[in-house]
């Protein structure tokens, strides 16, 4: 008890989605009339707004949490209302957990229910384990069984989360098919069950691009209602998603770095989305494609890195040479093959843009 | 008056109850006047839509206005309810005479959705749902709803919009047609028409007669010709002269049947989605269908709209269905969204005689039009199979390109055909234009040969078309064809265009068996054509420039094969006289001569050491280096294996290659490259490393033969080739 309160007292580094938006979720809740599905915070209708921002009648300005098609969002909602486990899937930076989270967040009023999906994942995190001591001293007892998230989440009705499910051994991704389809858990040695309450549901996350993982079986994928959440249309969009993010983790870093000059974030997102379509934005160049994912997540990482060098070691202003390192590392993951395309990508298309000289001379250096 | 929005489902439920409501004796609908001729057909069974109504001028059949019908159009419901309750029906509208006399074809300017607009102004993405809750359910009486869309309309109209002289024609002729309608003593008139014009139609709205007479006076005139033609759901979803087309008739259709069960239409497209996956192997199983159908309605909720519609369906169908997949939407989109639908059209239509015939034909191979792509592999052995290439053939040279000639697979036999067959409904627009060439597919095809044949520009046409005579087998053509032929070669001095005419000619003689086509008279002008070209062979190859022996070259060539083919001494003779003259004759072009040489030595007419010599000859010091390249490029052309094997041939050119002098060896370069990129890789590669070392060429046969170790196999391959053999 004493640990916690002294960490209380220093701010945590990355708040949940319910305190950080505390504010929006209570004045979504006041200004929802509409009907609520049972044991849901809020109605679809606000879940949308808090997930796509707006205006509230009382004047509340509700922030844009996914910057992308109102359809998907609907889409999520509307499975999330039908009872049905909702498979949120794409490649990395496209807001999976994010979305996820935020999900939780508003129609549970909580997203601390989770599973994170790895190889060493056990059926126990998403059944139950047993406390070995009591489980010696008193036998088989529910004081002794620890419950998983997912067994907590069916008792209290509320949304669970799993992350990476993909990741997950297949054995033990198995033991969701009873839990998704009866919304029971057996629990035999007490000879008793658990039944979900109302309320009750699962977010997954996969990464479709990622190779070595357990694909899902079909019966699983049958469970689930997929949505594909695609990389950001247009090059505002991406710019504008990263500087929301950047800015978000800088506060929380307390990075003082300068960012609202956009001209570095929307050359990073450009160079991430040229590489990544194989060809420039004006459709001119063919450029290769390196075997990095290049997602949104990675520019993201690339600016915070920028804005940390500025802040500690330059004058709080990104430039160049602030995100060139981390650029480079993030494009050349093979150091032989991405060497070369990125290097290509530097004669032909970076050194032929003048305005862009500095960004060039700085990589230069580096490579 | 019922204002309606074309192809619109709602529209056309709207105006079933508004017609049993009314009870008109006289029906009038938006279209051509012209169109009353088939109103008659209109209450056939066998008329099945979607159809569409085909205007077009009678000399040229290419400039036609279209008025397709599906199930769910308006226009289709209220015609069917006029047969049903034998009500008169008129078309009114600009006449199609004068709306196609001064136009290519063009149809109607205002490609607008009025009510679409409306829709929109009210916040729906889908003008059909807003129909339905803002006319279907709200009012008790349809005619008080089309009432309300009038007034609508009205101040859509009063915004300034519709105010284009080519309108104003239109409902003139629209008012005209009504005027008459009343004079002639109908009592209860319906007018079903685009909703836009509906308030211009109001009798309170008509200005004088002489208004309307004036504006549609002194207007160009054309002879024009109606029809049906069954039409496509494809088709459908473009323009056409019902304004703009609908993008997902499938659903429309769906929606139009299901409309008196409310209750079925989401279950009931999600069932026929699930059908359509499971037929191509995807998993649907009827528990997902249940999943699928809740979550659309779960999403219309979620989008605050009063009833499911396409958009939550596709998105149901994407997520719950497909697995997040884009790619067996696309085949719900192909399938059932749009549909692959072909209307059909009963016997009794005034259908032009030869799409009559044609029809027949169908009937009797068995070959029925549909619009979903499919190959046919035919056999022409068999009597039934040979028929339909020979109807596939004829509709080809028709402009009906219903069939495509496809791969026919790895066959080298000349006796199976494939082809690609689909079938468009602008077919039927060809069909009426081939049927001025005659009244069946047979005659119009001959007839369309004999043109052909009249207007061709060369001897080589000709000849592929004595080709394409025998394929359709038009025996009366052949005749005019070959007599053309024949009259065109004893006027004809230009030896170029005689060995051009060398191979399809000598294919047709080769191949017309497998089809049973006499071809003797084929064979009488091939001979006068082979000899012809023989004696004039040398006289035409003298002189000629760069292109002009390239050009030969290839004649030379194709004749070449072409005499091979028939395997007649009586072509071959004097052909081969002809080449050996050419072959000696030094000052003929390298290209040519070079070729010449090399199709001698191939046919064992010339022996490999005068060819080595004449080589030798063509690229010693004082001949030109240029034209020795030619020449070298003609003799080398195919494969390298002449090079390879014969000991003389490659040091020459290589002891040539050495002499000459720098600056010629620049200009023979590319003509060197060119010759030598020709062959394979792997000949390259051997070619270069015979040069490389000189030496070795003669050493390739090996010393000692293990002959017990080869016996094996060599008695193997003496079975194979069917010999005795000897043990």
């Amino acid at each position: 008890m004493t640990e916690l309160s002294t960490t209380a007292t220093t701010a945590v580094l990355r708040a949940h989605a319910e305190s950080e938006y505390a504010a929006e979720l209570t004045a979504l809740a006041a200004a929802d009339d509409r009907p609520r599905p049972p044991q849901w915070q809020l109605s679809p209708w606000a879940v949308t707004t808090y997930l796509l921002g707006g205006t509230l009648p009382d004047g509340t300005e509700i922030s844009a949490k996914y910057l992308g098609p109102r359809r998907l969002m609907e889409i999520a909602v509307a499975s999330l209302a039908t009872d049905r486990a909702l498979l949120l899937l794409g490649v990395p930076g496209t807001a999976k957990t994010w979305v996820g989270e935020h999900l939780a967040a508003a129609v549970s009023g909580t997203s601390t229910m989770v599973v994170q999906g790895t190889a060493g994942t056990t059926e126990e995190s998403l059944r139950y384990g047993w406390n070995y001591a009591r489980l010696l001293s008193e036998g088989p007892t529910r004081e002794a069984l620890v419950p998983s998230p997912v067994m907590r989440a069916m008792e209290s009705g509320s949304l669970v989360r799993l992350e990476e499910l993909t990741r997950m051994p297949a054995d033990v991704q198995d033991a969701l098919i009873s839990i998704l389809s009866e919304k029971t858990l057996p629990v035999p040695e007490l000879d008793t069950e658990v039944q979900a309450r109302q309320g009750f549901n699962v977010i997954a996350t996969a990464n479709n691009r990622d190779k070595g993982v357990n694909d899902l079986s079909s019966a699983l994928k049958r469970r689930f209602n997929t949505l594909v959440l695609p990389l950001p249309d247009s090059l505002e969009q991406e710019v504008e998603i990263v500087r929301t993010r950047v800015a978000a983790i800088g506060r929380s870093l307390q990075l003082p770095a300068e960012l609202e000059s956009l001209s570095e974030i929307s050359r990073v997102v450009q160079i991430f989305r040229e590489l990544r379509s194989g060809a420039t934005a004006d459709q001119r160049t063919t450029v290769k494609s390196p075997s990095s994912t290049l997602s949104t997540a990675e520019a993201i990482s690339v600016m915070t890195n920028g804005a940390a060098l500025a802040a500690h070691f330059g004058d709080g202003v990104v430039r160049a040479d602030d995100v060139a390192a981390s650029l480079t590392g993030a494009v050349v993951k093979d150091p032989v093959q991405d060497r070369i395309v990125w290097q290509e990508y530097l004669e032909t298309v970076v050194k032929d843009r003048p305005e862009w000289a500095d960004l060039y001379r700085a990589c230069r250096e580096l490579t | 008056m019922l204002g309606v929005r074309h192809h619109g489902p709602g529209s056309a439920r709207s105006v079933l109850g508004a017609l049993d409501e009314l009870e008109p004796d006289v029906v009038v609908i938006e279209g051509a006047p012209e169109l009353d001729a088939l109103v008659a057909t209109a209450g056939d069974e066998d008329l099945v839509p979607p159809v569409a109504a085909l205007v077009y001028v009678a000399e040229q059949p290419r400039r036609a206005a279209f008025y397709p019908l599906a199930l769910f159009s308006p226009e289709w419901v209220a015609l069917r309810w006029a047969a049903g309750h034998g009500a008169t029906v008129r078309f009114a509208d600009l006449p199609a005479t004068h709306a196609l006399a001064d136009r290519e074809g063009e149809e109607h300017a205002d490609h607008t959705d009025p009510i679409g607009t409306l829709a929109l102004a009210a916040g729906y993405d889908d003008a059909e749902r807003w129909w339905e809750d803002a006319v279907e359910h709200r009012t008790s009486s349809s005619l008080d709803g089309f009432a309300a869309i009038r007034a609508a309309m009205a101040e859509v109209r009063a915004g300034g919009a519709g105010d284009d002289p080519e309108n104003a024609r239109r409902e003139a002729a629209m008012r005209r047609v009504l005027r008459t309608a009343l004079k002639e003593g109908a009592r209860r008139v319906a007018v079903v028409c685009g909703a836009f014009h509906a308030p211009a139609l109001h009798p309170d709205a008509w200005p004088g007669a002489t208004h309307d007479t004036k504006l549609l006076a002194g207007l160009p005139k054309v002879k024009v010709a109606v029809t049906w033609v069954p039409w496509t759901a494809q088709r459908l979803a473009a323009a056409s002269g019902y304004g703009a087309g609908v993008r997902s008739p499938g659903w429309y259709q769906h929606l139009f049947v299901t409309a008196d069960r409310p209750a079925e239409v989401v279950p009931g497209w999600l069932t026929r989605v699930a059908r359509e996956l499971r037929a191509e192997g995807l998993d649907a199983a009827p528990a997902t269908v249940v999943e699928a159908v809740r979550m659309a309605d779960a999403l219309a909720a979620v989008r605050n709209r009063p009833s499911v519609g396409l958009s939550e369906l596709t998105d149901a169908t994407r997520t719950v269905l497909c697995g997040g997949s884009d790619l067996p939407l696309q085949l719900i989109e192909q399938r059932l969204v749009i549909g692959e639908v072909l209307g059909q059209v009963p016997e009794t239509v005034p259908l032009t005689p030869l799409a009559q015939d044609l029809a027949k034909a169908q009937r009797s191979l068995r070959l029925k039009p549909s619009v979903v792509p499919s190959t046919v592999t035919l056999d022409l052995r068999k009597e039934a199979q040979r028929d339909r290439s020979v109807l596939l053939h004829r509709l080809r040279l028709l402009g009906v390109h219903w069939g495509r000639p496809g791969e026919a697979g790895r066959s080298t036999g000349t006796f199976k055909e494939a082809w690609d067959v689909q079938w468009h409904p602008e077919f039927a627009v060809d069909l009426i234009e081939a049927g001025l060439y005659g009244t069946t597919v047979l005659d119009a095809a001959e007839a369309k040969v004999a043109e052909l044949a009249r207007e061709a520009p060369d001897l080589a046409t000709l000849g592929s078309l004595v080709e394409e005579c025998l394929t359709a087998d038009l025996p009366g053509a052949l005749d005019t064809v070959v007599d053309t032929l024949a009259e065109r070669t004893a006027r004809q001095h230009d030896s170029l265009a005689l060995l051009e005419a060398i191979e399809p000619l000598a294919r047709t003689r080769r191949y017309g068996d497998v089809r049973e086509a006499d071809t003797s008279r084929v064979a009488g002008v091939l001979h006068t054509v082979v000899i012809r070209a023989a004696v004039g062979l040398r006289a035409a190859c003298a002189s000629l420039d760069d292109d002009a022996a390239a050009r030969m070259r290839s004649a030379v060539d194709a004749a070449h094969r072409g005499v091979a083919l028939v395997e007649d001494d009586a072509l071959a003779g004097p052909w081969r006289d002809a080449l050996v003259a050419v072959a000696a004759d030094d000052r003929i072009h390298g290209l040519v001569s070079g070729r010449v040489n090399r199709l001698l030595l191939d046919g064992g007419v010339l022996d490999a050491a005068e060819a080595a010599r004449r080589l030798s000859r063509r690229l010693s010091r004082g001949a030109v280096a240029v034209a020795g390249a030619a020449w070298l490029d003609g003799f080398l052309e195919g494969d390298a294996l002449l090079l390879l094997h014969d000991r003389e041939l490659l040091p020459i050119v290589d002891a040539w290659v050495a002499e000459v002098d720098e600056t010629t060896f620049e200009d023979l370069l590319p003509l060197l490259r060119r010759t030598f990129s020709r062959f394979e890789p792997g000949a390259r590669r051997q070619l270069g490393s015979r040069l490389r070392r000189p030496g070795t060429a003669e050493a390739v046969a090996p010393a000692a033969l293990d002959l017990d170790r080869g016996l094996a196999a060599m008695n193997r391959v003496a079975e194979l080739l069917g010999l005795e053999v000897a043990r």
